[in-house]
């Protein structure tokens, strides 16, 4: 459904510096910079696969989604969505997409939803009855039928984004893309939102692509997930596959009986050593080395409880975002 | 056919948005006219009162306020709510992302918008009206009559049109210069000094006035104004009409390839 292909996006950016000077300066005599926002972006997404882009702020996430959307056009490189190329933005190409943006309302500020969506079936060409069955089925999965008379800026942030969603989707789009479609709501909202976005993907097998900065949409709604470093893809994998490539490792919680004072130098030569005070120690060892590592710490300390974990999915996702290794040292 | 009625329901849309502010709709109303007509009064009064003539440029006292006021209700008709910075700050702010994802032609989208923002202006338009005609007297050189009424009507359509058109290039400048309000004003001033919104162009010199008959900007508001007026014939309004439509063709050609390379530059800042 998405095919990606070394897609590249290079802005020209007017660099101003700080004081009048500069100011003055720079009304005559500008200086430009290039900066990379996608270094060669290679990927497929099929239908109904829900995707994760991940990255940190400016990493190119929202580039890359701006490129697929048909928004902006890219440097180079190749791009086709549902076979059409986004950017030449050709009518039956956005007729079978949406865009959902968590930082960017689209509905009209001053009308009810009701007047919206009956806009968006002009726009859209929605049949009467399918719109019909369509908004009722949106807005009874959101629990916002009551609302639908009510001004768009005179509903709370959660109720907006819930109409923001029917908007983008009462069309029943083939693709979606969801640039962080939580942010800002409440653990509640939130949940409501990620609970209808597996549902609706679900009764309707859309490709998906989601960015966020919440871990919890991401653990929540995708399997597989593409991290973005600094316009590069540095993993684009499986959720669970990238806890074993990028944090080979595994977490040994161990209590020992009260007063015992573990031995640092015993400790080291078994893994890194997360934690270590008379009572309690934290070891961060290699996969392979666990069961060897866990008999000798029974065989050498008091231990009243031992436990063996992975870490945790964000801080792991966290390092790669960083460039920094996943190794245990 | 689906093109038609969705043009249709933006209009709908965007004079129903407008209509919500009630207060915003009156106030504005009664500022405008009274400030204007205050204004009108004052000057024509004095300019023919120093000059002890009975007609100036071919136009009496009544006559050329009758001009001063259907010139200042059309064009706040052709201006359509003076929105002609919506696709600059559009441009500017990202928020023409959310229309790019639309299956629908952009400029189409904001030309009904545009119309849509006529609505209270035409209400005001002729509720203002039906109050200064009476108010300002009977003229024997300018009179309103159901004919010229009836010409008016597409002349000032074909005007709406060009106005639109002449702000699409100076807006889509926006795509390279972020900021163009300038533009704008400078579109806006020029337009009306040379379209006749200030003074009707028959003050101007002669030379002046030949050279203006060349440019689009008459069409904008002083033809219509003459129209309504009853100063036109048939086959002038007919010729005007062809003329307007033919800048409407030549300013909208020019506006393409802003369009087309602005898009290029476009990085949908906002999201």
């Amino acid at each position: 459904m998405i095919r990606v292909q070394n897609l590249r996006k290079v802005f020209r950016v007017h660099q101003k510096k700080p004081g009048l000077a500069a100011s003055m300066k720079s009304l005559f005599r500008r200086e430009w910079i290039d900066k990379v926002a996608v270094a060669g972006a290679d990927f497929e997404v099929r239908e109904g696969e829900i995707v994760g882009l991940i990255g940190a702020n400016g990493a190119g996430k929202t580039t890359l989604v701006k490129m697929l959307s048909g928004i902006i056009h890219p440097s180079s490189g190749e791009a086709t969505v549902l076979g059409h190329v986004p950017w030449q933005r050709e009518d039956n190409f956005r007729r079978q997409i949406a865009l959902i943006m968590g930082q960017k309302a689209s509905m009209w500020w001053d009308l009810p939803g009701a007047d919206c969506f009956d806009l968006l079936r002009e726009i859209y060409q929605i049949p009467p009855k399918q719109y019909r069955e369509s908004l009722e089925r949106l807005t009874t999965m959101l629990g916002i039928q009551g609302e639908l008379n009510i001004q768009i800026r005179r509903l709370s942030l959660g109720e907006r984004m819930k109409m923001e969603l029917v908007a983008a989707l009462l069309h029943s789009p083939r693709v979606v893309y969801l640039d962080e479609p939580t942010i800002g709501l409440d653990i509640t909202a939130q949940r409501a939102v990620r609970d209808f976005l597996l549902e609706y993907r679900r009764e309707n097998a859309p490709a998906m692509l989601l960015t966020s900065h919440y871990m919890e949409d991401i653990e929540r709604l995708c399997k597989r997930i593409i991290i973005i470093r600094e316009g590069a893809i540095v993993y684009d994998g499986s959720l669970k596959r990238v806890m074993q490539e990028y944090a080979p490792y595994k977490n040994l919680q161990v209590h020992l009986r009260r007063g015992s004072e573990p031995d640092r130098q015993v400790l080291e030569k078994m893994g890194k050593i997360s934690r270590c005070d008379p009572g309690n120690i934290c070891l961060q060892v290699s996969r392979e080395k666990v069961p060897e590592v866990a008999a000798e710490i029974l065989r050498l300390f008091p231990v009243i409880d031992l436990s063996i974990g992975d870490p945790e999915i964000s801080d792991t996702i966290e390092r790669i975002m960083a460039g920094r290794s996943g190794d245990s040292e | 056919m689906r093109s038609g009625s969705f043009f249709l329901h933006m209009i709908s849309l965007e004079a129903r948005k407008l209509m919500i502010y009630r207060v915003d709709f009156w106030v504005t109303m009664v500022v405008n006219m009274v400030a204007h007509l205050v204004v009108l009064w004052a000057i024509w009064n004095a300019i023919f009162a120093e000059s002890n003539q009975q007609l100036i440029g071919g136009w009496d006292l009544q006559g050329i306020l009758a001009y001063g006021v259907m010139v200042f209700l059309t064009g706040r008709i052709v201006r359509g709510g003076d929105l002609q910075m919506t696709i600059a700050t559009e441009i500017y702010d990202g928020t023409l992302s959310r229309f790019l994802v639309y299956p629908r032609n952009y400029v189409f989208t904001k030309y009904a918008q545009q119309l849509g923002n006529v609505a209270p202006d035409l209400v005001q338009s002729l509720l203002m009206a039906m109050v200064a005609i009476p108010a300002l007297g009977l003229s024997t050189t300018a009179f309103i009559s159901p004919a010229s009424l009836a010409m008016a009507v597409p002349s000032i359509m074909v005007a709406h049109l060009l106005f639109f058109l002449m702000s699409l290039p100076p807006q889509f400048v926006a795509f390279w210069a972020d900021n163009v309000w300038s533009l704008s004003v400078l579109l806006r001033f020029v337009s009306m000094l040379l379209g006749g919104a200030l003074l009707p162009l028959s003050l101007f010199p002669e030379p002046l006035q030949q050279l203006l008959s060349w440019l689009p900007f008459v069409y904008l508001y002083q033809f219509p104004t003459l129209v309504l007026l009853g100063k036109v014939g048939v086959i002038e309004w007919a010729m005007g009409i062809g003329s307007c439509l033919i800048w409407c063709v030549i300013v909208g050609w020019l506006a393409v390839p802003f369009w087309k390379r602005g898009n290029l530059q476009y990085t949908g800042v906002g999201i």
